[in-house]
């Protein structure tokens, strides 16, 4: 390489030190500048972490107190269940002794008050201490109302004894294992509980349940966890049909009449056991219908809603039996719950 | 058969470059007349001086290109203040360039210009279009979208935007010999030709995720129904918005999410200007990226377009990164061409450039999108 040459390549790498040192000193800046934003976000990123770390740890207290209390309460509610059964199991025995005497209670009663017919007949002037009697005692009433006391209290029996069984077959205890179940059983039972609230008042007439049982299986479930089920969902309905009589009187209400229509059918294409629970109260509305499984999710006034009911059922339907639990609702027209539980 | 040659030089005097390029060229092609050129250059340098150089050593070249944030050769690798200029040669590809002017005042009408500027040339069916395109004047979505209106939705185009190592004023494109600015020069590619690519970020959503709650085309004005800028202040204290620190703009599913970078920001409005458009009511999160989450990625980029080469031997290599990488990358910004030319036999004639923004299909039969932080790889062949 000559002199020439030697220069030229001094001077063009020169030329490229003297670039190089000027970009490094804007690339030096720049990068100053990317490290401290680097800084800045990762600084308020720790903070934000830690923040939530807090907020997931105050909402797990919460929980872990929530879920104890839940706890207290199932204990409750399972001793209750089982005081309920024993209780309804225990009213049952008397309840059998009247019912098994009230017959030949009734025959007795038969007999005497025929054999007094007797004595009235071959004896029509007795003492006049037997007179004075059959005056203060008033004999012609009573002997017409003593037999109908008797079927009445015959009556009042079959009805606790109905009853006591409904409690029984509600307040059975489930088990670990699914048990198989008459589903009808179950809604039986439990609007033998809900009696007193579909029965007429002085506000409107009864609420009308019209049963479109379908020819079912047993089905394998957890059969104290169901009948909860359909407590809620009927429960809710009554709620909703006595929202909807609000500012009717007593004659508007029999006219629109109180309707919950309760259909079971088997669906062999999908091997479910559907349960249609509907009612003909003021239905909801979109929104409040993609809301109603969520929890705590409530359109009750505060203190009468726990928002829990219907997002518990769909969990006992769901994650519990492998079913679904869907809602169809019309505003103005009412709603209709469907409940598949597949048959294994 | 497609032949590809590269020269590459760093010396900042405009002439003694070029020289020197088209000496590197010269010797490389061995006798071949190279047809078309891709130049890329540094912001600092006399380019009308240039391009007339190139045009007197290489008469009648369909050349076009533009000024960078920073130039990757298999030459010299990557530089700075350089100037770098790929020329292709083949008897069975035709390649023809065109170029739509005033591009921000309508993209559509600057876009069709171009492609039927170089479609009349072409005499074969057009299969892949190489861009380098303005980025400061417009959003590069709109080019793009030009683009696949005139060429075909699904019509392959590579490349990247204009830069002017970030100043954000004036990038340059270049077209024969022309220097211009707010325009979209191309080169399409016919008949023969065969490629592959690959694309890779590196970037992860981080923080909390907000929503954007006004918007027009790439300028937001409000997330989470305060000003934007409030969002960055947030993460950045007074810092401004800058490209290395992108949203990460999320599909439906909340899980797969694509890059905006800010371009530029207004303090009095709180608005933020982006590289491309947002959808209003799109989920975001800021994002950022580490030294080895680029790397890797770089070189996920490479191994996917050199995997799914569909001929036996590649010709040459294009690389179009972003800028944000290199500002990221400091000192190591020349590991992400090293991570690429490991895994070659030979020394594949390579290309490319640092851009405003990137542009590229996601993957191979799909539509082409614009990208931000990514490391685009592009592999020339002929079948």
């Amino acid at each position: 390489m000559n002199c020439q040459q030697e220069i030229q390549k001094l001077q063009k790498e020169n030329r490229i030190l003297q670039k190089k040192l000027e970009r490094s000193e804007i690339d030096r800046i720049k990068l100053e500048e990317t490290n401290r934003k680097k800084e800045s976000l990762l600084k308020k990123v720790i903070d934000e972490v830690q923040a939530s770390q807090n907020q997931l740890e105050q909402r797990t207290l919460e929980l872990e107190r929530t879920l104890m209390n839940l706890q207290v309460m199932q204990d409750k509610m399972s001793v209750l269940g089982g005081l309920v059964a024993d209780v309804a199991h225990e009213i049952n025995n008397p309840v059998g002794f009247i019912m098994g005497n009230i017959t030949p209670a009734m025959e007795y009663i038969h007999d005497l008050l025929y054999l007094i017919e007797l004595y009235q007949h071959f004896y029509p002037e007795p003492s006049p201490k037997i007179k004075e009697q059959i005056q203060v005692m008033d004999l012609d009433y009573v002997c017409e109302d003593l037999p109908k006391l008797i079927t009445s209290m015959k009556e009042g029996t079959a009805r606790i004894s109905q009853l006591s069984s409904s409690l029984r077959t509600f307040a059975r205890a489930d088990t670990e294992s699914k048990l198989p179940f008459n589903i009808h059983e179950g809604i039986n039972s439990t609007l033998v509980i809900l009696k007193h609230r579909l029965k007429a008042n002085q506000n409107r007439p009864d609420i009308q349940v019209i049963k479109q049982y379908g020819d079912i299986p047993l089905i394998e479930c957890f059969p104290g966890q169901l009948n909860q089920v359909f407590m809620n969902i009927l429960a809710n309905a009554i709620d909703a049909l006595e929202e909807s009589n609000h500012g009717l009187s007593f004659a508007e209400i029999e006219d629109k009449k109180n309707q919950i229509i309760i259909k079971t059918t088997l669906d062999s294409q999908n091997n479910t056991v559907v349960i249609y629970i509907k009612d003909n109260a003021l239905g909801m509305s979109g929104v409040v219908q993609s809301k109603i499984f969520q929890h705590s999710f409530t359109t009750k006034p505060v203190g009468k809603g726990t928002g829990l009911g219907l997002s518990i059922a769909h969990q006992i339907i769901v994650q519990k039996h492998g079913g679904t639990l869907e809602v169809e609702s019309f505003v103005g027209e009412g709603s209709e719950f469907a409940i598949a539980i597949p048959i294994y | 058969m497609l032949k590809i040659v590269v020269g590459h030089s760093n010396d900042p005097d405009s002439f003694a470059a070029v020289e020197e390029v088209i000496q590197q060229c010269t010797t490389s092609l061995i006798g071949n007349i190279p047809q078309a050129g891709i130049l890329f250059t540094a912001i600092d340098f006399e380019h009308h001086l240039i391009l007339q150089r190139i045009h007197q050593a290489f008469p009648g070249i369909e050349l076009i290109g533009g000024t960078t944030d920073g130039e990757i050769s298999s030459v010299l690798e990557f530089q700075q203040d350089s100037i770098t200029l790929m020329l292709f040669c083949s008897d069975d590809i035709e390649i023809f360039a065109g170029v739509g002017e005033q591009v921000s005042t309508d993209p559509f009408t600057a876009t069709k210009q171009a492609v039927e500027q170089a479609k009349a040339k072409t005499t074969k069916a057009p299969q892949l279009c190489l861009t380098h395109p303005e980025s400061l004047t417009t959003s590069g979505v709109s080019i793009l979208k030009g683009l696949k209106l005139a060429l075909g939705e699904k019509f392959p185009i590579f490349g990247g935007l204009a830069a002017d190592q970030s100043k954000y004023q004036q990038t340059y494109q270049f077209f024969q010999t022309q220097v211009l600015s707010d325009s979209v020069p191309i080169l399409l590619f016919s008949g023969n030709v065969i490629f592959s690519h690959g694309i890779a970020s590196g970037w992860f959503p981080i923080g909390k995720t907000s929503k954007v709650t006004k918007v027009e085309k790439n300028i937001v004005y409000e997330i989470d129904g305060k000003p934007a800028l409030e969002f960055y202040r947030h993460y950045l204290g007074t810092l401004s918005p800058s490209i290395e620190y992108p949203l990460a703009v999320f599909a439906e599913d909340g899980v797969n999410f694509y890059l905006r970078a800010p371009i530029a920001h207004d303090e009095t409005t709180g608005t933020i200007t982006f590289f491309a458009d947002i959808p209003e009511q799109a989920t975001i999160q800021i994002s950022e990226a580490g030294h080895q989450d680029i790397l890797s990625a770089a070189h996920d980029s490479f191994m996917n377009a050199i995997n799914n080469y569909p001929g036996k031997e590649p010709a040459g290599v294009l690389f179009f990164s972003c800028v944000a990488r290199r500002q990221i990358l400091g000192m190591q910004t020349q590991q992400e061409y090293q991570t690429t030319k490991n895994y070659l036999h030979h020394c594949l004639p390579a290309c490319g450039f640092y851009s405003n923004g990137e542009i590229a299909p996601i993957n191979s039969t799909g539509q082409t999108h614009f990208h931000n932080e990514t490391f685009v790889t592009l592999i020339l062949g002929s079948s």
